[in-house]
Order: structure tokens, then C-alpha cells, then sequence
């Protein structure tokens, strides 16, 4: 067993571990750092695998994106700061059954395929041929799946921000009054674009 | 063996830049101030106060995601600058996909400094952490789409290429403002002055508030180390890095480096810091747009005359 295959063996047992410990964590905070910590061990291996690209731009992505992740289920999940311990796992029997499913089915499907073994010439310009794929004959593809992606999270933020802490958001929601009808709390939105007239 | 020799050099850089920051990062805002002539000694003695200071703990923190965050900021800084070339065909970590490299480098300072912040479970620290993820994240786009513009005279995601390509004309005649862009990225992810948002004076100290003693001063070498790597990728992807007539290349990119470290320590201790709000309009409508104008321009000059 060379370097290599340790290398891989250790990466590996990060990535599956870190992300078994994100359902078995208490806190949303948590459980996205150590799905980043999968995901950045997984960037690794992929690494591994000649294509230097994509390995490291998935370490990046995932960096940025866990962030996000982290600060967006803080921002809607009404849990102040993420600080308070939650259960992270619902639906037990579903997900039990689903995961058992899924790994007879990976396993099944690794056991059972042969292999290809052809490694990649060291001197083939993997990195240049992955933009001329990715910006020549995919372009449409990936265009088309990015914006699809975009659309879709924009759509889902403004449909599950809808109805606010103080009633809907398109109908003008106001924070109530410190006393049983008063004056709503708190600052009020400037009108006009923030310019005053005195 | 060429390797091995990077490795060495940039152990080198990393003990030069790392002294000289230190001094600097006191020495200037002294400068400014109207002392001619301010001790070297200010931050030797700093470090030796923060060593002998008693450590605080605050109620119920993540203890090893506090460990962790100045370690993995400080592994990042070193990481972010293996893949700078000392020449060459010397660097640390030969890499095609170098600038790939260091983004993953900005974005996981960002988690790292959130890290930080968070897990001390305090009320100062927690607000800085997440102010500086709201303002960190678009500086960090910024500085992407900079670099893609750095990266495409050489036509290559490698530092090497990109400093080989400015054998004609450095990349800051290119993009002048993009090379602004990428200072304020600096400024940023080295916590320093109007980009400061983690740890600014308006909330004690922010991730900092609750840290002291040995673990204030690791966090403090990991911004300074930050400070030094962020240097010299600007120094490499606009003033030409390694570069230079007669000087050996290592000398020109060390020479570059400091010009670059000293304008962020000036810049970090004149300019004022903005409300978060207002930052965060600035960068969204004003600075992103930026980037992508100098982006295409740097398109269409390489279209036209490239």
C-alpha cells in the first residue's frame, strides 16, 4: 500500500466520518462545518483523481457555500444565532429506510461494476480541456443549469420569507405597539428613498 | 530538489514578512502619528504582555472550534502562499489551478474567522463574526473576478503563467482599478482598518472581545501571517512578482511584497471604517459592477490587441 492509497484511506474516513457527526451534532452551525469538512476531504480525493480543477473548486464552492447555508437556516429557522442546541435528524423511519436503501444500492453497484482502469497521462492538459468542454460544446448545459439554480433560490427565499415575524411581508408588516395600540416599535422605514424634507 | 528549495524559501519569506509586518503593523500608525523615529521593540514587548496575560474563559464556548479557528487561519495564509512562485520553476506547491488555490484560501478565512467568533459564545464576538461574513463574502467575489481578469492575458488559472504573461506589461497597467479592488480584499481578510468588520473598536474588539493571553497573541500571528500572504499574491498577480532585472527573483517578490504590506497598513490606519450597511451597498452596486467592467475590459483589449 503506497502513500497514495493511505492518503486516499485517511481522506476518506475524514469525508464519511465528519459526515456522519453532521446528524449526530446539535447545533445548525456545527453540522455545517463539519459537512464542509466532508466536502473539502471529498475536493481532496477528487484531487487525487488528475482533476485538480474540480477538486479545488469544489473545496471553494463548498467553503462559500456552507457559509451561506449556515447563515441562512440561522436567519429562518427563528434560532437566536444558531447558539441553541437542536435535533438535527426528523422523519427517523423514512430516513432509516432510505439511507439502508441507498447503500445496498451504492454497495451493489461497486461490487458489481468493473472498472475501468485508465489512468490519465500526466501530460494531458486536463485543466485547459475542462474549459474548452465547460465553454465550447456544454456551455448551453451549464448556462441554462445555473440559471435554473439561481432562479429556483431566489424563488424559494422570497416564497419562505413571505410571512414574517410581524404578518406578511407584501402587505407591510408592522412590528406591534409597546402599548395595546400604540405606535409600532422600533425604527421606522424612511420614506422617499431616504431623503428628508424638512 | 527544486521543491525542497521553495519550501525552504518560503519558510524564508514567511520569518522575513512576518518580522517585518509585525514591526511595521506598529511602527506606522506611530509614523503617522507624528513619532519620528518609534521603537522597534512595540511589538516584541505586545507579545511578550499577551504571553504573561491571564486567559479568560467565557460561559459554555465551542473550546475546540476556538482552538482550531487561529490555527486554520494561519494554515490558510501559509497554504495561500505555497502557491506563490519564487521563480520560475520555483514554488512550494506547483499548482495550475494557483488563483483556485488562494480563493479557497479567501473563502475558508471567512469560515475560519466566523469560527472564531462563534464558538466563543459571547454577544460582541458573535456580532463581529457574522458582520464579517455579510461583508467578507462579497469582497471575496470581488477579488475573484479581478483575478479572473489577472488570469486572462496568461490564459491560466497558474501563478506562474500569470507572472510569465506580465513580462510585457504588469497586470495593475492592465486593470489599474482592479489592483484597488484587491487591496480592499486585503484590507479585509487580514481584519484590518475600513474593512475590519470582525474585530472593530466599535464592538470591543468584536470576535476578539472575549479572547486574551496566548490565544489572542496565535490570532494575532494568523492575521499577520495573513497579512504577508495576501501581500504577495497582489504583488504576483499585478506588479509582476518575481520580475525584475539583475535581483534574483525571490529578492524583487520580497521587495514587491513589502511596497504592497506597507500601502495596506497605511491604508488600514487612515481610511475610516463605513456603518456595515452602507459597506454592503457599496460593494453590491458599486465595487461588483466595477469588477465586471474591468473584467471586460481586460476582454475586449486582449480581443482587439491581444
Amino acid at each position: 500500500m503506497g502513500l497514495t492509497d493511505l492518503l486516499f484511506f485517511a481522506l476518506s474516513a475524514v469525508a464519511i466520518v465528519s459526515g456522519w457527526r453532521v446528524f449526530a451534532t446539535d447545533s445548525m452551525v456545527r453540522a455545517s462545518f463539519l459537512l464542509l469538512l466532508s466536502f473539502v476531504a471529498v475536493g481532496l480525493i477528487i484531487v487525487m483523481l488528475a482533476a485538480p480543477y474540480i477538486g479545488v473548486a469544489t473545496v471553494f464552492m463548498m467553503a462559500v457555500e456552507m457559509m451561506v447555508m449556515a447563515l441562512f437556516m440561522v436567519m429562518f429557522m427563528m434560532n437566536p444565532a444558531g447558539l441553541n442546541p437542536m435535533m438535527m435528524v426528523h422523519q427517523h423511519r423514512f430516513s432509516i429506510a432510505a439511507g439502508v436503501l441507498a447503500f445496498a444500492g451504492l454497495t451493489a453497484a461497486i461490487l458489481f461494476t468493473s472498472f475501468p482502469e485508465n489512468s490519465v497521462d500526466p501530460s494531458t492538459p486536463v485543466v485547459h480541456d475542462l474549459g474548452i468542454e465547460l465553454l465550447g460544446p456544454s456551455m448551453l448545459i451549464f448556462e441554462t443549469a445555473g440559471v435554473t439554480l439561481l432562479a429556483t433560490m431566489i424563488g424559494s427565499v422570497i416564497l419562505s420569507s413571505r410571512s414574517g415575524r410581524f404578518g406578511m411581508a407584501d402587505q407591510g408588516s408592522k412590528p406591534p405597539g409597546l402599548e395595546p395600540d400604540g405606535e409600532p416599535a422600533g425604527r421606522q422605514p424612511e420614506q422617499g428613498g431616504g431623503h428628508h424634507h424638512h | 530538489m527544486t521543491t525542497f528549495l521553495a519550501a525552504l524559501l518560503l519558510i524564508l519569506f514567511l520569518s522575513v514578512g512576518f518580522a517585518g509586518a509585525a514591526v511595521a503593523d506598529r511602527a506606522i500608525p506611530a509614523f503617522l502619528a507624528g513619532q519620528t523615529a518609534p521603537s522597534w521593540r512595540l511589538s516584541l514587548a505586545d507579545a511578550v504582555r499577551l504571553l504573561q496575560t491571564q486567559r479568560i474563559r467565557t460561559e459554555a464556548p465551542d473550546a475546540l472550534l476556538w482552538w482550531l479557528a487561529p490555527a486554520l487561519y494561519l494554515a490558510l495564509a501559509i497554504v495561500g502562499l505555497a502557491v506563490i512562485p519564487f521563480g520560475q520553476d520555483l514554488v512550494a506547491i506547483p499548482s495550475e489551478v494557483g488563483i483556485v488555490v488562494w480563493g479557497s484560501c479567501e473563502a475558508l478565512t471567512i469560515v475560519a474567522v466566523f469560527m472564531f467568533g462563534w464558538s466563543a459564545n459571547a454577544p460582541l464576538a458573535l456580532i463581529g463574526a457574522y458582520r464579517y461574513v455579510a461583508i467578507g463574502l462579497p469582497a471575496m467575489l470581488l477579488s475573484m473576478f479581478v483575478l479572473i481578469g489577472a488570469a486572462l492575458p496568461a490564459e491560466s488559472l497558474g501563478f506562474i503563467e500569470i507572472v510569465e504573461a506580465q513580462r510585457t506589461v504588469w497586470n495593475v497597467v492592465r486593470q489599474p482599478a482592479g489592483l484597488i479592488l484587491f487591496l480592499m480584499l486585503g484590507l479585509a481578510i487580514s481584519l484590518r482598518g475600513p474593512f475590519d468588520y470582525a474585530s472593530p473598536e466599535d464592538l470591543a474588539g468584536g470576535v476578539t472581545a472575549d479572547v486574551s493571553g496566548p490565544g489572542l497573541l496565535a490570532w494575532k500571528i494568523a492575521r499577520l501571517t495573513m497579512l504577508v500572504s495576501v501581500s504577495a499574491v497582489t504583488a504576483t498577480a499585478f506588479l509582476g512578482g518575481y520580475l525584475g532585472p539583475i535581483l534574483p527573483g525571490f529578492v524583487w517578490l520580497l521587495l514587491k511584497t513589502a511596497v504592497v504590506l506597507l500601502v495596506l497598513i497605511w491604508a488600514g490606519s487612515v481610511f475610516a471604517r463605513m456603518p456595515p450597511a452602507r459597506m454592503m451597498s457599496v460593494i453590491w452596486t458599486m465595487l461588483l459592477p466595477l469588477s465586471f467592467l474591468m473584467l471586460l475590459v481586460v476582454g475586449v483589449e486582449l480581443l482587439l490587441w491581444g
